[in-house]
Formats: structure tokens, C-alpha cells, sequence
């Protein structure tokens, strides 16, 4: 590689981070800012005054940390349940054999199909009928039925595991929740990692299932932000929910940022790139 | 042996399986209880017995903190779930709705009457201690519908505040600034004027348009061409509500105007959208000279020196027809279910919310009109520009009249299709003429099926 492309490259890729790293910036300074400088034009890059009282009147408005409790309490339920069901399942598709499986198998993902949208006022019905709104049992159920992209994920993963190892394991005695348990799962921490910050990411971000199941002082902190930074007329006010919405993207942040590498390898090693 | 193996492993996979998610499922849902969560904390089954309201509005107006202080107040349990229409549409269709439900009494009346979704309150009404017939704001006439025209028969909300949403704000600054005569405050301008002074007042920076002169947007184009439509002396929506006329000479007139509006690229549009989102921020960074926003607008203003100092109010705008009419398209408020299972109770709450110590708060904040006569003198007047506003506005309320809408469709799926059919008529490629044939088939194929659907 000469010196004039490896420049290159890097400016290339410079523009790139900026790029990326722009939306970002953008949301910083414009939590630092008062309404009328929001709206000012041209826009202001960096506030003249910044507002570090937008944080905390970010964190007064609403029931914030109530909020963050639930949410973390919702993102925990999910992403262990998920995870765990979703492996399971993996294992049962990748390396077990019954009738009807393939068939089983396309199903499941054909569920991938299906917006989530379409089977919100069914699935409401039906944990109405359960007693279930209201409470967090419906994250509980989401997560013991796994999730169909998760499951694809770890079958892929699990099917590329050589047949000797698993043949090996039953000549020595141990079953096949044994083989799960030992061999096929500490193996594939990549994909553990990989379903982890899906899960969490997924439970975290998520809007409509907390809007529609829970009450507002069981809500988490994405519909408390959403519904709580308004004035008098219930009208936005952006300043505060930028200030919100930097401290909401940190959990996430520092959650990817620890495991990265291991999502990266996850999806490479599981066939999806 | 590896048969053996295989089989009972399999077996022994399947029922651990189960036994683990059954684990999974207590310790998983454990924190749900910790957290004090509904049902989780036993609330659900026989809470109507012991008085619990829940309560779907908007966090800003009824949320945890009215919750809270309607419950010491009252002696009843309280909660209260964010509004939203697809949560409502499900807690209905469960046969477990909220007791008390935020709405727009002027837009929704209809809609939620035709569907014999929400309650009569003549009957609460007439035994009420707080609200007293003759003592009711007109504007409260928006939650009455008798089946054919809105405004009359039976009442089936109340109004929490209100604003005759035609009336125009104006910045006093930039008319100076741009040389053009402020807004009287009693006499109405024209909408030939209010395009004409519109037009000076915009500035521009290149192409971007750095102070926007005019937004007549209102609360919706629907609601806006409507009422253009009655001031120029026509009718929009026939009087069986069941179809629109986009094409006679009135609703042309009204079109032609606001297309020429648009064109002109004074104030924002469906095609180049204010980023802020509504006028408010906009008004305070002194880049909105004229809004028809109605006087909650002024609420914020008394906590922004900037804008107090420069902001003036002045009635509705109207044609050389001399037909004057000032309307209101919100008249925001509450209104309970039929099917609610403590409606005594839902009563309770929501006449402390409207009338009560709440009510009284609300008016003097100067967010919007109160809906009750007497509570009318608590309204702001320390600021010049609130005395100003108040004195308008007091004057305006004698040209208040209601608007019928239709029961057939809701309003957001009207504006929907005037969204979509608009911006080809902004652009130039469609006229004003087939704009109204494209609107006139659409909306009244959606009013026809909705007419269907009642059946």
C-alpha cells in the first residue's frame, strides 16, 4: 500500500467517522440549548450560553429514574429470557432430528415477516384476557418464545460445530441438555454477545410495548421521555428531550462498546455478514 | 446405548426445558412486583369496588401528579395511562376501557357518539355542585351532538380549556422592522392583507427563508378550509355530514387563497415543513411574524421577556363577505366511556379536573381559555401584552359559533388525504380545480365507507 493511498484511506475514512459521528454532535449541543436558539436561523453550531440545566430539568420532569428502573428491569427480563430461549430452541433446530422440522423451522422465520404492528391490538386482547396488562408478565412470555432472527442466528452457529464433538460427548455419558449446557454454549459466546445487545437494544428502545401494556407510573423511561418533555399544551420541548435522549443512549453505548468485538465475530461466525 | 442415550436425553431435554422456563418465569417476573406494577400489585381484579379512575390523557395535562393530588382530594385511587388511539381502541375492544378519556371536543364529538362509545353526562350535569349551566362557557357546545348537527343535544364532555384557534399572534417587531402597520386588535384583517403583509414580512437567506411571515395552518388544513369556506359564505361539508364539496365557488375561493399561500413560500407547508415542530420555539427565536394559533399560544410568552415584550394579539382574520367567524377546533377536554365500570367516580375526577382547584391553576396560567365563565377573571392580565390579549379575546368570544364535523371519518384521516392530494397543487402540476375533484372523490369514497361501517 503506498503512502498516497494509505492517506487517502484515511481521509476517506475520517469523512466516514465524521459522518457517523455527526447526528451525534448534533444531538450534545442541541440538549445545551435553549428553545428560541434551537429555532434560531441560521442554526447556531455551538450553543452561546449552554444550558447544563436542561439535564436536570431533564431528570425532574419526568419520574426519570423510576423509569430507568423499569426499563432496566424490562431490558434484563428480555435479553436473559431471549438469549437463553433462543438458543435452546437454536440447539433443538441445528442438531436434533424430528419430523416436520424443516417445515417448523421455515415457519418460524416467515414470523420474521410479520410486523410486529399487526398483532398489537390481538396480542393486547389477549393479555387482557390473561390479567397480564399492567405488569411485566408479557415481556416474560416475549422472551421465553425467543425470537425467530436469535434462533436462526444460534442454529447457524451450532450447525457449524463439528458432528465428532457432539457424537464424542454421548460416548462419554452426557445427555443432550448436557451437551447444550457444556459444549455448544460456552462455545459460542460470540453469538451470546450478539444476541445480548439485540435483545437489550431491542427491550431498551422499545416504544409501543411499554406505551401499550403498561400504566404511566410502571412505563419506562423511553415513554416517559417521550410523553414527558412537553409544556402546558403537552407540545415537545426538543432542548429537554435531547438532554434526555443523550443520557438514554449511554447504557447502550457502553454496553456495545464493551462487547463489540464478540458482535462482530458473532455474526461472522454464524454465517450472516 | 447411543439409541438409549438419545432418547431419553431428549426426553429429559424437553421436560428441563419446561422446568427451567418455569423458573425463568418466577425469577423473571419478580422485579415486575418490586416495582409496584398493576396488576402485579393486585389492582386489577375488584378495583372498581374500591373507586379506582384510570385516566388516558397526556402527561402534560393529566399524568402520575394529577393522579396524585385528584386521589388525596377525592379519596379514590387513581392512575392514569398515556393517551394514545390504538391503546384506547384496544382497552375498548377488551371490554376494560378507562374511565375518563382526553379528547378533542370539536373534532371527535361526532365520531364518538355516532359509535355509542361515549357516555351521556346530561344526567351528571344537572346534579353537578361545580358546574352550573348557566355558568358554562358556549364553547362547551363542541361535546354536544344530537345525531345530526354538532352543538346541540346532549353534552358528552367538557372542555378543560379552549382557544378560538383562528386568532393570529403576531411578533410587533418585525411589523416595525418591515414597516407594515401592526394588526388591529379590533377590527379583522383580510385574508387579501394577511397574504399581501405576509409576503413583506418574510425575510430569506437564499433560499432558506430565515423569518417566516404568515402560518395560517391552524390546527389542520381540514378545519382551516372549513372555516374559510363558511367565511367566504359557503358550506365545506353538507348538512347530512356525510360528503365534502371542494368545488363550489366558497371552498374554491378558500383553496385558491391558501394555494396561493403555499406558492408564495411565506410560512410553512405540508411540502416545506417548519423543523421546530409548532410555532412556539419558532415565534421566540423572533423568526414567525404572523401565527392563526389562538390565544393559549400567549402562555408562553409569560415566562420569555423577549417574546412578551414584542407579542400582540388580534381576532380572526375573514373575506370581504363581512361574515365573521371565530372558530375553535380543539376545545380539549375529557369525556368518559359507556362502557367505563365506575362512571360515578370517573365523574368525580373529571369535574375536580374541570372545574375544581386544577381548573382555577389552569386559567390563570394563560394557556388557554377556561371553560367555565367565572373562572374567566382568573386569566392573566399582569403583562401588557396579557391585558392586550385579554381584552381581544374577550371581544373575539361573541363571534364563536361551533363548526359541525362529520361522524363518518375521523379528521386525521380528511387532513391525511389532503396532505397526500396538496403538494401536487403547490408545485403547479394539478390546478385548483382538480385538486377539488381529487379531493371531493377521495374524502367522500372514505365518508361513504365509514357511513357503511355505522350501519
Amino acid at each position: 500500500m503506498t503512502r498516497s493511498y494509505r492517506y487517502a484511506l484515511y481521509i476517506v475514512l475520517l469523512a466516514v467517522v465524521l459522518a457517523m459521528l455527526s447526528p451525534i454532535y448534533w444531538l450534545v449541543q442541541t440538549s445545551l440549548k435553549s428553545p428560541a436558539e434551537m429555532a434560531s436561523f441560521p442554526p447556531t453550531w455551538w450553543p452561546s450560553a449552554p444550558r447544563f440545566a436542561n439535564y436536570s430539568d431533564a431528570v425532574s420532569s419526568v419520574n426519570f429514574v423510576g423509569a430507568l428502573q423499569n426499563s432496566l428491569t424490562i431490558a434484563f427480563i428480555t435479553t436473559t429470557l431471549t438469549t437463553l430461549s433462543s438458543a435452546w430452541v437454536g440447539f433443538g433446530f441445528a442438531r436434533l432430528t424430528a419430523p416436520g422440522k424443516k417445515q417448523l423451522f421455515v415457519i418460524l422465520l416467515s414470523t420474521m415477516m410479520l410486523p410486529g404492528i399487526v398483532t398489537l391490538v390481538p396480542t393486547y386482547l389477549i393479555f387482557a384476557k390473561l390479567h397480564m396488562v399492567n405488569t411485566y408478565w408479557p415481556w416474560v412470555a416475549w422472551g421465553l418464545g425467543g425470537s425467530a432472527f436469535l434462533i436462526f442466528l444460534f442454529r447457524q452457529f451450532f450447525a457449524g460445530i463439528p458432528k465428532e464433538m457432539e457424537e464424542a460427548a454421548i460416548i462419554d455419558g452426557c445427555g443432550y441438555v448436557g451437551i447444550f449446557w457444556r459444549i455448544f454454549l460456552p462455545q459460542s459466546w460470540p453469538v451470546i454477545a450478539a444476541s445480548v445487545i439485540l435483545s437489550f437494544t431491542g427491550a431498551w428502545g422499545d416504544f409501543v410495548g411499554p406505551a401499550m401494556f403498561l400504566s404511566q407510573d410502571s412505563t419506562t423511561l423511553a415513554v416517559a421521555m417521550a410523553t414527558g418533555y412537553v409544556n402546558d399544551k403537552g407540545l415537545p420541548l426538543n432542548n429537554l428531550v435531547a438532554a434526555g435522549a443523550v443520557m438514554y443512549v449511554l447504557p447502550v453505548l457502553v454496553l456495545f462498546m464493551f462487547m463489540q468485538k464478540r458482535f462482530v465475530s458473532g455474526f461472522s461466525t454464524s454465517g450472516i455478514k | 446405548m447411543i439409541t438409549t442415550n438419545h432418547g431419553l436425553s431428549r426426553r429429559r431435554f424437553l421436560a428441563l426445558t419446561g422446568a427451567a422456563a418455569g423458573t425463568a418465569v418466577a425469577v423473571g417476573c419478580s422485579p415486575a412486583s418490586s416495582t409496584n406494577t398493576g396488576p402485579a400489585a393486585g389492582s386489577s381484579a375488584g378495583s372498581a369496588a374500591k373507586g379506582t379512575v384510570t385516566v388516558m390523557s397526556q402527561s402534560g395535562e393529566f399524568g402520575p401528579k394529577e393522579a396524585k393530588a385528584a386521589a388525596q382530594a377525592l379519596g379514590l385511587t387513581v392512575k392514569t395511562v398515556e393517551y394514545d388511539l390504538t391503546k384506547l381502541t384496544a382497552m375498548l375492544a377488551s371490554g376494560n376501557p378507562p374511565d375518563v378519556v382526553r379528547g378533542l371536543g370539536a373534532t371527535e364529538t361526532p365520531y364518538l357518539v355516532a359509535r355509542q362509545v361515549a357516555e351521556n353526562l346530561d344526567p351528571y350535569f344537572e346534579k353537578s355542585t361545580l358546574i352550573k349551566a348557566d355558568d358554562i362557557d358556549p364553547v362547551n357546545d363542541v361535546w354536544r351532538y344530537d345525531g345530526e348537527k354538532q352543538g346541540s343535544g346532549p353534552r358528552y364532555g367538557f372542555a378543560k380549556d379552549y382557544s378560538q384557534d383562528c386568532t393570529i399572534w403576531y411578533n410587533g417587531g418585525l411589523y416595525d422592522a418591515a414597516q407594515v402597520t401592526r394588526p388591529s386588535g379590533t377590527t379583522p384583517l383580510l385574508f387579501d392583507e394577511l397574504l399581501e403583509e405576509g409576503n413583506k414580512l418574510t425575510k430569506r437567506q437564499g433560499a432558506k427563508v430565515s423569518v417566516y411571515g404568515l402560518n395560517p395552518n391552524g390546527l389542520g388544513l381540514f378545519q382551516q378550509l372549513s372555516w374559510m369556506t363558511d367565511l367566504a359564505g359557503g358550506k365545506l361539508t353538507a348538512d347530512d355530514l356525510a360528503s365534502v364539496d371542494f368545488s363550489s365557488p366558497e371552498a374554491q375561493r378558500a383553496l385558491t387563497w391558501y394555494l396561493e399561500y403555499a406558492k408564495a413560500g411565506i410560512g410553512p407547508t405540508v411540502l416545506n415543513p417548519d423543523p421546530n415542530g409548532w410555532d412556539g420555539p419558532t415565534f421566540q427565536a423572533g423568526r414567525m411574524a404572523t401565527t392563526l394559533s389562538g390565544y393559549w399560544l400567549g402562555g408562553l410568552f409569560s415566562e420569555d421577556p423577549k417574546s412578551a415584550k414584542v407579542a400582540g394579539f388580534a381576532p380572526a382574520p375573514q373575506f370581504d363577505t363581512n361574515r365573521r367567524v371565530s372558530p375553535c377546533f380543539g376545545g380539549t377536554g375529557l369525556w368518559i366511556p359507556r362502557a367505563s365500570k365506575n362512571k360515578d367516580a370517573a365523574w368525580a375526577v373529571m369535574e375536580w379536573f374541570l372545574a375544581g382547584a386544577p381548573a382555577k391553576a389552569r386559567a390563570s396560567g394563560g394557556w388557554g381559555i377556561p371553560p367555565l365563565k367565572s373562572l374567566q377573571t382568573l386569566m392573566p392580565q399582569k403583562l401588557p401584552y396579557q391585558k392586550q390579549a385579554y381584552e381581544v379575546q374577550m371581544a373575539e368570544k361573541e363571534h364563536f359559533s361551533v363548526t359541525s364535523f362529520t361522524p363518518y371519518v375521523r379528521v386525521d384521516a380528511i387532513n391525511t388525504i389532503i396532505s397526500r392530494e396538496l403538494p401536487k397543487a403547490i408545485k403547479g402540476t394539478t390546478s385548483a380545480g382538480q385538486l377539488a375533484d381529487a379531493l371531493n372523490s377521495q374524502i367522500n369514497a372514505q365518508l361513504e365507507d365509514g357511513k357503511k361501517r355505522l350501519r
